[in-house]
């Protein structure tokens, strides 16, 4: 994988120090909405983000209910938004897809599956912003051979899926992640750094570790 | 060549290792040996070993990220060439320890990986041979040491980084020294088994065991609590991965973490993670499906209800049907849930399956959404196919049905014989799997391999008994049953295998109601209770189902069959709907019907599926019915079973024995088009039925089922414009506000369930449209009296922005063109405002917007839309607490803004006002649009300042209204009042009088009348003439005023208001203030005073008035003199008021007073002037004037003559009274009077009465020298004779005055005024007996001040004596004087004194002219006048003494 060369200041007992950068990824279900939200705030605030979605397809509203646009997990972000806007562009745009694949496509090509992207390199943290997307990250992780004995942390902060709450998700992730960024070890203080986060966004955070 | 790059590498490698040393930075230093590394990973045979010293040095290198780096690196070189472990170990082993956490943890991680292949190295080498080469063995040495050296990491105690590193180290030993099953490619122990030189694998075993049991003790109690969250979890975890990969080891592990309660050991955060933990773990035991694992389930199940703590019952059940639903779903289940949905037929739902899924999906087992898709899809999968398995059964096998359901309801029907327990739960588990069809096959395969033989007996013993007599041949298996129950024999298996097999097992979703049909008294069982729940629901969202069960359906089947009431909740209520269907399809009922009553139960189903199947109809309707009615056709059939049984009253009790024949029936392969088309048809049919519906009263259901399709169907098919037509063709026939609603409902469900983001997202732009269409058609087709409008919003479940808007282009309508078209414009305000009244009452959600919406149009340009606003604001919205703050806060903004944004300069005035309306906050009303139009070079002025103040009143208006309801919020209009441009003072004054008037004066308006902010003088006399003008002002109102002009407003103007209120001596006390004003004012004044109030009556009469400016004194009272005169023009220019009689009057009490008022004689003249009628009065008055010698005060001297000029002839007489020198002084002054005055006393008669000195001055008598120059003190000659003169002619003119007065009291009853003459004049008689000069300072002996001197000065001799003579005789003069004068005045000189007094004190004294009636101050005065007799000697000498010196200080000022 490409890894930057990049550091990060950290407390080391009372002082600081350097430390590398942690990798962090956002994991939502089709790689589109709150995962994207985080993922555009943490690469703005220059963390070193990666975003994943864990369905098995990515489906954007249609024209009804039952009719999603469902694509396959790689097709470029503009793809879709030239697609999008040329089938109606009153309807997605007052839905505001098209205005959500616009900044999507500014933050990086096309959505990425969480399962088949292992070889992405070894992330610290990841983000999920759905129970069910926490469950499939941990069991993907399970499944994997774990032989480099380096912990993962993996947390669920619960966010519904609309544009709204997606902003407000990704506000509290990037919160989250900067916390953690600064400490040379999330290991050591991540009961705390949760407690704080529940304490003062009164909003549950779940974590799990796991091993590469 | 392959040394020489060995060797180029040898040294490249050297020298970046020691550059990367030497280098003082992180960036390069990594950079360096990030090449290193990268050039080792080229496969050379030899390491150069003597790069190691570098890096070991590197290993203590400043950084953590370099020696963290390094350790990776070296365990890379490790893994690569074994024989350098021994050299590399024990360094590593020192980098265990050390401060940055991610090196030690590099450590362990490169250790494992070293163990690891270590350990397989040994094991292999060990198979061959009986020894391990040197290398090999102390590697494994050193390995075991690294080994031990990670383990009491992991078990030290505490919390850190490390250790959860150093615990998955553990995990990873553990692994690895016990053997496991299956083909892994992993190493495997149990290759030790031949015996192994160095290990043995009892041995392993025993240490894996140890360590395991070391990992347990941390999780037990005391251990556990000194733990941080992430400890516990990464040792579930552990735990959790050993007891999967070795299942051996559950019953050691499981025991730990079931009795794990982290929520009573841990708080908070700690408890969550490791609950959170747990519950994964016992979720994949479930999953698990090695037999070790099957005893544990129900504890795990039991666990997981406590974990979730407080759960519903059948919680736990659900996730493990759930989970195993999803371990099919992890990696195909959104394969196919896609494929699910692509299929156009599956894209109904029933609203009962989807409530109720919806209902599931909202638990916390988020983890089971894979699982709840698949349960509301389930429903949709079954529908399509079932009518196919059933056509294939019926084909095929006619047992098979029953059995299928008896199968798959086994759990309820076990019930009577086990209740619960582990084979109840299998059960029960079998039969939601079976439940869940197709998807649920692989569960179904691991969940029976993984029972137990035992189990699994019982499990088909148990559910032995749900099998019907005749099906007892299919205990062997459920799968297959089920597999080959669809798939043998049947026409379609070629052409439907997969889906095929899936819709036979899908059927069974149906079957718990189905067995409980068939077997109405097998007691139901838990299990169904939620599909109970689910009808429940359903019927309650259904409420007319009952009715059309009865109509429509079974109408006798309650009274005939208890049991049929009891199933009745049971009864899907698809049953009733189908039968509606039917009912509404003429033609399909009878035939049905009429076959129905003949046949048996077989053909019955026959024909109903026949009929389905076989009628166009029921062909044309699309998927959705189709759907629906196939999907229960088992119900269906079911129901028509029982039915028929009613009709047929035979084999009741053999029902549940029924065989289905074999149906054949077309299968029709339709197109996408022509199923759209159907779909629409379906559609179409269902939205004209309504005449039908609304008779057999179907109608909710009916709604219902439109919502639904209009949700499901493609969009293509525009379902929503076909409802919205039909809705709005006819709205209130076609029942358009509750089909409206209840979609509204549907489609606000869809949105805020918290289903996927996309489904949400369309649902409520739909919603959206759907609601804005219907609103903007009803807002175009009804009148604005209708409440069809108001009530969708009122009923509606959201609103949004966009209708919002809609809302407010009502009550705030745009720009004026529009307006003026809109005729109904008024009425469209009232509409749109009742309806934001309505929604701010009920709707606490929008309230602030739809607050927003009223308190724009009550600033609204056009003043009609802007009343109507303010009067519902005002009147309705500002009594409701919780709003009453923004209203007040928004009016008190527009009102300040108002002061800050129009100013009264012309030019600036609109661009201000442009300004303003800008930044008006978010009032923004749609601006007035031509204004800035005219705005040109030359736009008239008054153009500006009208719209300057139509813009003030925009803004005003309902802060006023405030006012009116909170008295307290005026005060700031007071307070803007001084800044405000003169737009918006007019327009504050235009409001004040309606406002005040309404207000009236209450004790807030009292308070911020009584302090005033300064500047609003102006606006303050406005609210006070407004407070005045009705009934009597509230004495408090008075009170404050008087008390503000008292303390803070000198103007005397803030008085007129309550002018005719005060009392008179208030009246009198700011009287010389109310002359100091502009002529105008003092006018308006003037009236008030004048004309009083009507309790009341006047405050001061003409004369008090006329008096009162007398008495100004314009020196003491610091009032121009002019202001004076203009006083009195005013009051003479009021002949009406100030008449002939008030004036003599006026003049009589005037004359009394000493001294002379100043403006006396003018006054006197001004009376001759206006009315000639009183010349003789005026004589008199001039007479009397004569016998207070005038001629003393100069100013009046002049007026007197000149008064006398203008009354001659007749004021002859009185001329001849004055003494001779002022006479000669008068003749002189006034030379024309001579001759005729002389003529006049020439007359014989009048000659011989006149002195002789008189007519020495006229030039009648020669002057003689002798009589002159006893008169010393006079410089005039004949002084004496003149006095003497005087004396007699006063005594004279006494009798004169009397008859002078008859005219003015005719009746005699009144003596005053004479009697005061004669009094006055008696007073003056004995003194002028002597000299009338000391005759004053006589009766003053001790105040002879300066008057006393002056007169002496003249007489320096004589005065002595006449002094002395007169204060000896003064006594006695008066004496005298009284009994000589007693004929005339019998009262006296006490009288006299009295009338005085009376004079000013006696305010209610009748004007002395009304002689017809004797007044009751009068009489007492009279009284008065009698007790006074009695001290009259000293009274009268002590009056004197206080009137001479009055006299004397007034004759002194005059002087000066």
């Amino acid at each position: 994988h490409n890894r930057r060369e990049n550091y990060r200041f950290v407390r080391r007992g009372g002082g600081w120090g350097i430390a590398m950068r942690f990798r962090y990824a956002m994991v939502c279900s089709s790689n589109q909405n709150r995962s994207m939200e985080a993922h555009a705030l943490l690469k703005r605030q220059g963390l070193d983000v990666a975003s994943y979605g864990t369905g098995s397809h990515v489906k954007l509203p249609g024209p009804s209910l039952r009719e999603p646009n469902v694509y396959d997990f790689g097709t470029p972000y503009k793809k879709m938004f030239d697609e999008l806007r040329r089938k109606d562009p009153e309807l997605y745009k007052r839905n505001g897809i098209l205005q959500m694949l616009k900044r999507n496509l500014s933050v990086k090509l096309a959505p990425q599956r969480w399962q088949d992207n292992a070889g992405d390199g070894v992330f610290d943290v990841v983000m999920t912003f759905e129970e069910k997307v926490f469950d499939s990250v941990l069991e993907d992780l399970n499944n994997r051979e774990q032989s480099l004995m380096k912990a993962i942390l993996v947390m669920n902060l619960e966010v519904k899926d609309n544009h709204e709450e997606a902003a407000i998700g990704g506000r509290l992730a990037l919160e989250l992640c900067q916390e953690i960024e600064g400490n040379e070890t999330w290991e050591d203080t991540i009961d705390d750094i949760v407690a704080g986060f529940e304490k003062q966004h009164r909003r549950k955070l779940v974590f799990s570790i796991s091993f590469y | 060549m392959v040394g020489i790059m060995a060797s180029y590498s040898r040294e490249r490698l050297e020298g970046l290792a020691s550059s990367a040393k030497s280098a003082t930075e992180l960036p390069p230093k990594l950079q360096r040996l990030r090449n290193l590394r990268r050039d080792l990973q080229r496969d050379e045979p030899v390491f150069p070993t003597e790069l190691l010293p570098h890096l070991f040095d590197l290993l203590s290198d400043q950084f953590g990220a370099v020696r963290k780096f390094v350790a990776e690196i070296l365990g890379e070189i490790g893994l690569k060439y074994v024989e350098l472990l021994p050299e590399i170990v024990p360094i590593l082993i020192k980098s265990l320890e050390d401060e940055t956490p991610a090196v030690a943890r590099q450590v362990i991680s490169c250790g494992a990986d070293l163990f690891r292949s270590t350990l397989e190295k040994v094991a292999v080498q060990g198979l061959h041979s009986s020894e391990l080469n040197d290398l090999l063995e102390s590697s494994w040495t050193w390995m075991i040491k690294v080994k031990d050296e990670i383990c009491s990491v992991a078990f030290k105690q505490g919390n850190s980084g490390v250790k959860l590193c150093a615990m998955k180290f553990v995990e990873g030993l553990i692994l690895l020294y016990t053997p496991h099953e299956g083909s892994e490619a992993d190493f495997n122990i149990t290759i030790l088994r031949g015996g192994h030189p160095v290990l043995n694998i009892g041995d392993l075993s025993i240490e894996a065991s140890q360590k395991l049991g070391l990992l347990l003790d941390q999780l037990r109690h005391p251990a556990a609590k000194s733990l941080n969250s992430s400890t516990i979890v990464v040792l579930i975890n552990s735990l959790s991965s050993v007891a999967r990969k070795r299942p051996a080891y559950c019953g050691r592990i499981l025991p730990v973490l079931l009795s794990l309660d982290p929520l009573s050991f841990l708080k908070g955060v700690h408890g969550a993670a490791a609950n959170l933990a747990l519950k994964t773990v016992f979720l994949s035991y479930l999953k698990c499906t090695h037999p070790a694992a099957a005893p544990w389930k129900d504890r795990l199940i039991g666990a997981l209800k406590e974990i979730e703590g407080g759960c519903r019952a059948g919680k736990a059940k659900d996730i493990f049907y759930k989970t195993n639903g999803s371990i099919q779903d992890k990696d195909s289940t959104e394969d196919t849930k896609v494929s699910v949905d692509d299929n156009p037929l599956c894209a109904s739902s029933d609203v009962a399956e989807s409530n109720f899924g919806r209902k599931r999906s909202g638990s916390e087992y988020n983890i089971d959404l894979n699982g709840d898709a698949l349960n509301g899809k389930r429903a949709r999968i079954t529908p399509s196919v079932s009518e196919e398995s059933t056509d294939g059964l019926n084909g095929n096998d006619g047992g098979s049905l029953p059995r299928v359901a008896a199968t798959s309801t086994g759990p309820s029907n076990s019930r009577g014989v086990s209740d619960t327990g582990p084979v109840q739960q299998l059960v029960d588990m079998f039969g939601t799997l079976v439940a869940q069809g197709e998807k649920a096959i692989g569960s179904l395969e691991i969940l029976i391999k993984s029972i137990s033989a035992d189990l699994l007996t019982d499990v088909v013993m148990a559910n032995m008994h749900n099998i019907p007599p005749n099906g007892s041949s299919y205990a062997d298996g459920t799968n297959e049953l089920v597999m080959n129950m669809g798939i043998v024999g049947s026409d379609a298996q070629i052409k439907y295998p997969p889906s095929f097999v899936a819709a036979v097992l899908s059927l069974s979703t149906a079957f718990p109601p189905i067995a409980a049909l068939i077997n109405p008294r097998i007691p139901k069982t838990e299990n169904e209770d939620e599909e109970v729940f689910a009808v429940h629901v359903d019927q309650q969202m259904f409420p007319a189902e009952d009715a059309v069960l009865e109509t429509g359906l079974l109408a006798s089947s309650d009274a005939s069959f208890p049991e049929n009431e009891d199933d009745s909740n049971v009864f899907p209520p698809n049953v009733h709907y189908i039968k509606n269907i039917e009912s509404g399809i003429p033609g399909l009922v009878s035939s049905a019907q009429l076959d129905d009553s003949t046949m048996n139960v077989e053909t019955a189903t026959k024909n109903q599926n026949a009929s389905f199947s076989g009628n166009l109809l029921v062909d044309a309707i699309p998927s959705m019915s189709v759907d629906k009615s196939e999907e229960f056709s088992p119900k269906a059939a079911a129901t028509d079973s029982t039915s028929l049984v009613l009709s047929t009253a035979t084999s009741v009790a053999s029902a549940p024995q029924f065989v289905l024949p074999k149906i054949s029936a077309p299968v029709v392969d339709l197109s996408d088009e022509e199923k759209d088309s159907l779909q629409k048809l379906v559609f179409l049919r269902i939205v004209e039925a309504y005449k039908q519906i609304s008779m057999s009263g179907g109608s909710q259901l009916r709604f219902s089922l439109l919502a639904h399709l209009g949700v499901e169907f493609p969009s293509e098919l525009d379902p929503w414009k076909i409802l919205q037509e039909h809705v709005l063709s006819d709205y209130l026939n076609h029942e358009g506000h509750e089909l409206t609603v209840r979609v509204l409902y549907r489609l606000y469900g869809e949105a805020e369930a918290e289903q996927d983001f996309f489904s949400s997202t369309t649902a409520a732009s739909a919603y959206e449209s759907f609601l804005l269409t219907v609103a903007e058609a009803l807002r175009d087709s009804f009148p604005p009296s209708d409440k069809s409008l108001s009530k969708l919003l009122g009923d509606s479940p959201h609103l949004p922005k966009s209708v919002l808007k809609l809302l407010e282009s009502f009550c705030c309508p745009g720009s004026g063109e529009e307006v003026q078209k809109d005729l109904q414009n008024g009425d469209r305000v009232t509409q749109g405002l009742s309806a934001v009244w309505s929604l701010i009452l009920m709707r606490p959600g929008i309230r602030s917007d739809c607050l927003k919406i009223a308190l724009q149009s009550a600033v609204h340009h056009l003043e009609e839309i802007r009343m109507k606003a303010i009067r519902l604001v005002a009147n309705k919205l500002y009594s409701i607490s919780f709003i009453t703050q923004q209203i007040e806060e928004f009016a008190k903004n527009s009102l300040f803004s108002v002061v800050s944004c129009i100013s009264s300069e012309r030019g600036d005035a609109e661009t201000r006002i442009d300004d303003c309306n800008k930044k008006d906050l978010d009032l923004k009303s749609p601006p007035n649009k031509p204004q800035p139009v005219i705005s040109g070079m030359d736009m008239p002025s008054e153009a500006t300042s009208s719209a300057s103040l139509s813009e003030a009143q925009r803004c005003l208006s309902l802060y006023f209204a405030l006012c009116t309801k909170k008295h307290s919020l005026f005060v700031h209009v007071f307070s803007i009042y001084k800044n405000a441009s003169d737009p918006v003072k007019q327009a504050i004054h235009l409001q004040i009088p309606i406002l005040v008037r309404t207000m009236g004066s209450s004790s807030e308006l009292l308070k911020i009348i009584g302090d005033p902010p300064s500047g609003s003088e102006n606006l303050l006399m406005q609210v006070l003439q407004t407070l005045t003008e009705g009934p009597t002002p509230s004495s408090e109102l008075v009170l404050t005023i008087r008390k503000l002009f008292d303390t803070r407003i000198k103007d005397v103007e803030i008085l007129f208001p309550i002018l005719p209120f005060l009392p008179r001596d208030d009246v009198l006390r700011i009287f010389p203030h109310m002359v100091n004003l502009p002529m105008e004012k003092f006018q308006v004044a003037l009236s008030r005073v004048l004309q009083g109030s009507s309790q009341s009556g006047p405050v001061l009469s003409p004369s008090e008035v006329l008096i009162a400016i007398h008495s100004i004194d314009p020196a003491r009272d610091g009032i121009p003199l002019k202001q004076v005169t203009d006083a009195c023009n005013t009051c003479f220019a009021q002949r009406q008021t100030f008449t002939q009689q008030v004036l003599a009057s006026v003049l009589n009490q005037l004359v009394q007073q000493i001294p002379l008022p100043m403006l006396f004689m003018r006054t006197v003249l001004q009376a001759i002037g206006a009315f000639p009628a009183l010349s003789d009065f005026i004589l008199e008055i001039l007479s009397r004037l004569v016998s207070k010698q005038i001629w003393k005060y100069p100013k009046l001297w002049v007026g007197f003559l000149k008064c006398v000029q203008t009354t001659q002839p007749q004021s002859y007489k009185v001329l001849l009274q004055l003494p001779s020198p002022q006479l000669g002084n008068a003749l002189t002054k006034i030379s024309a009077l001579r001759a005729p005055l002389t003529a006049h006393a020439s007359q014989p008669e009048i000659q011989s009465s006149l002195p002789r000195s008189t007519l020495v001055v006229l030039g009648l008598v020669p002057d003689s020298q002798g009589t002159q120059t006893s008169h010393v003190q006079a410089n005039e000659t004949q002084t004496s004779r003149e006095q003497q003169q005087q004396q007699a002619s006063e005594s004279q003119q006494t009798s004169q005055s009397e008859q002078f007065s008859l005219p003015l009291s005719p009746s005699k009853t009144d003596h005053q005024e004479p009697s005061q003459v004669v009094a006055s004049q008696s007073q003056n008689s004995p003194i002028g007996t002597g000299r009338s000069e000391i005759s004053q300072s006589q009766n003053s002996p001790i105040g002879t001040g300066g008057s006393e001197m002056s007169q002496s000065q003249n007489s320096p001799i004589v005065t002595g004596l006449s002094e002395m003579s007169q204060s000896q005789s003064s006594p006695v003069g008066m004496g005298r004087s009284e009994t000589s004068q007693s004929q005339s005045s019998p009262v006296g000189t006490g009288q006299s004194e009295m009338g005085q007094s009376v004079q000013v004190s006696d305010s209610s004294a009748p004007a002395p002219m009304s002689h017809t009636r004797t007044s009751d101050s009068q009489a007492s005065s009279q009284t008065q006048r009698d007790d006074d007799e009695k001290t009259e000697n000293t009274a009268t000498s002590e009056n004197e003494v206080t009137k001479s010196e009055k006299s004397k200080e007034s004759s002194e000022e005059e002087e000066e």
